[in-house]
């Protein structure tokens, strides 16, 4: 596989552009950070310091949804104390981030078919890497999961870049019923993608992956952990992989489907 | 030319600066070399390192809490000899004194990396972790009796020509008397303070927020703590102290070493601002400038009682 562009990592002062509720609970906050939005690949992602002060001793990793133009946008769920806070600043706030950080997706050589699987928040990564395969030439199809229509996440810019769409939605308002891996299976077999990428729950994550391995197809997943330094010394970020313990800050946040060894008892739906 | 003179001794150690690493936070210092000139550090202070890999404890291993966070890390680690390969190997030509932090589960496996690190000039100094809350065996066992941590002293004194720095638990009901211990062993410095034993618990899952359950604490919430172990240590023993515990900017700093520290170690900060050891040294030189002080080792002990 052909490796992402790799930049190294610095510190930046960002200063927010915008922040707006999307959909329920969810969120998109864009900044100014001009040295990371033109270094940054897709699924490369950002340690945010939301807040000063004693209250919050860790930043916060976030996928980078969007890059260009000097700006950087985050898509982001309302979960807990950090993120919670970050809905509250408005345009001229300044923060500082640390950034482009983590190995990104990767585009193996020959794609002309990739399907992208997201499962609610898990779009955050995609965004980007939907454009920039678009604008490479590669046919891309993205299949979408949420709980209901209006949780359904940026539209607009995947039905823009896609060749197609499709969505699955938990109480049947869009798209089939059901989870998004009730599509995958007939997506896999009528798209024959050469290759997917997934972000999501993690017990999402791992039945993409298994369709993929199934269906012998390659398959890249996002995996996110709690995370301290962000840039591979603290080893709080660990993912079992068949090579050991992997850290997601700079061996990830992606991975090749087939190196990770899928514990369901950390999935961090499980433990939370 | 500075105005201050930042250079400490620790034993036999010369220091450019009193502002080292804590072990477990800034990797082997390549990690953070995007963001810090290494040179400018009195020294890097690796993760710990085991004779074999060690493969850490599961997750999640850290949780944010009141001014300071959980970790349950376990001391992941390659073992000493990929350490040497690749961490050391590259280390070397930084040109910045290398402190090795060592862990075991045994007094054997001490031994065993003092050993195998006695021939690698590239280690200025050993610190001795018997204060890691997070492990099953070794670690804190070590250094929570005098007893047990004199024994593990004394076999690796003599089986190590460096410089020996001991890196006390802040779990003890008296921290002076098991420095003293180690002192009298032939101990050079010793560093303290070590994570405080700690937990948290997710009121929505009833679960414990790390998955090894306890974990220990870091950050600035531990300052004061810290900095009463470190002024009782520091009358205690006639040895160099480095002080630590939730130092985020230079006044931290010089609070500990005003306490007594000879140097200090920056840990938890790390992960807020990668370059915080640097600024740190830059503020303390500021804060000596500012105050006259001509030798930054004058805050040392300096405390009026």
């Amino acid at each position: 596989m052909s490796r992402a562009p790799a930049h190294s990592p610095a510190l930046e002062r960002a200063t927010v552009l915008a922040n707006a509720r999307v959909a329920e609970g969810v969120w998109l906050v864009a900044l100014a950070a001009a040295r990371t939005a033109s270094s940054v690949a897709p699924g490369q992602f950002v340690h945010l310091r939301i807040a000063e002060g004693a209250d919050f001793i860790l930043r916060r990793p976030f996928s980078v949804f969007r890059a260009g133009g000097g700006r950087i946008e985050i898509l982001y769920q309302t979960l807990g104390r950090g993120t919670r806070a970050l809905a509250t600043v408005g345009p001229g706030t300044e923060m500082d981030l640390i950034g482009p950080l983590g190995s990104g997706w990767k585009t193996p050589e020959g794609v002309a078919h990739a399907l992208l699987v997201a499962g609610g928040l898990g779009v955050a990564p995609l965004g980007m890497l939907a454009e920039r395969l678009a604008r490479d030439g590669v046919a891309v199809t993205l299949a979408q999961g949420a709980p209901s229509a209006g949780r359904l996440l940026a539209r607009e810019l995947f039905e823009d870049v896609c060749r197609r769409t499709a969505y699955a939605t938990d109480d049947g308002s869009e798209g089939a019923c059901g989870f998004i891996t009730t599509l995958t299976p007939e997506l896999i077999a009528t798209d024959r993608p050469d290759v997917i990428y997934t972000c999501g729950p993690e017990p999402m994550q791992r039945i993409v992956a298994a369709q993929a391995a199934e269906a012998g197809v390659a398959c890249q997943v996002s995996l996110e952990r709690l995370m301290a330094c962000g840039v591979g010394a603290c080893l709080s970020c660990v993912v079992s992989t068949v090579h050991g313990r992997k850290r997601a800050c700079v061996d990830g946040p992606v991975f090749d489907a087939a190196d990770i060894v899928w514990d369901p008892a950390e999935d961090p739906e499980v433990r939370s | 030319m500075s105005v201050v003179d930042m250079r400490v001794r620790i034993g036999s150690l010369e220091l450019r600066t009193p502002v080292l690493t804590a072990s477990g936070t800034f990797g082997s210092g390549r990690e953070y070399a995007d963001f810090v000139a290494l040179s400018r550090l009195g020294a890097v202070v690796t993760k710990g390192v085991s004779t074999e890999p060690w493969a850490g404890n599961d997750s999640p291993r850290i949780a944010e809490t009141p001014s300071g966070m959980l970790n349950s890390i376990g001391l992941q680690n390659p073992g000493v000899e990929a350490f040497c390969a690749e961490d050391l190997a590259w280390l070397a030509g930084r040109d910045v004194p290398v402190i090795v932090n060592v862990v075991g589960h045994s007094t054997e496996g001490y031994v065993a990396v003092a050993e195998r690190l006695e021939r690698e000039d590239a280690v200025s100094a050993l610190e001795l972790n018997i204060s890691c809350p997070n492990v099953d065996e070794g670690g804190m066992a070590f250094g929570t009796s005098c007893a047990a941590a004199a024994q593990v002293v004394r076999a690796v004194r003599a089986s190590t020509s460096k410089p020996l720095i001991v890196k006390l638990s802040p779990n003890v009901t008296d921290i002076a008397e098991v420095a003293r211990a180690v002192e009298a062993e032939g101990a050079d410095a010793v560093s303290l303070i070590n994570t405080l034993l700690g937990m948290a618990i997710d009121t929505r899952t009833f679960r414990p927020k790390l998955a090894r359950g306890v974990g220990g604490l870091s950050g600035p919430a531990i300052r004061p703590v810290a900095v009463r172990m470190v002024w009782q240590v520091a009358r205690a023993v006639g040895v160099p102290v480095i002080g630590m515990g939730g130092i985020m900017d230079a006044e931290d700093a010089a609070e500990f070493m005003l306490a007594g520290a000879s140097a200090v170690a920056v840990g938890t900060a790390n992960f807020v601002d990668p370059a915080a050891t640097v600024h740190i040294i830059e503020g303390l030189e500021r804060f000596c400038a500012q105050r006259g002080i001509a030798r930054v080792a004058e805050l040392t002990g300096a405390i009026r009682e």
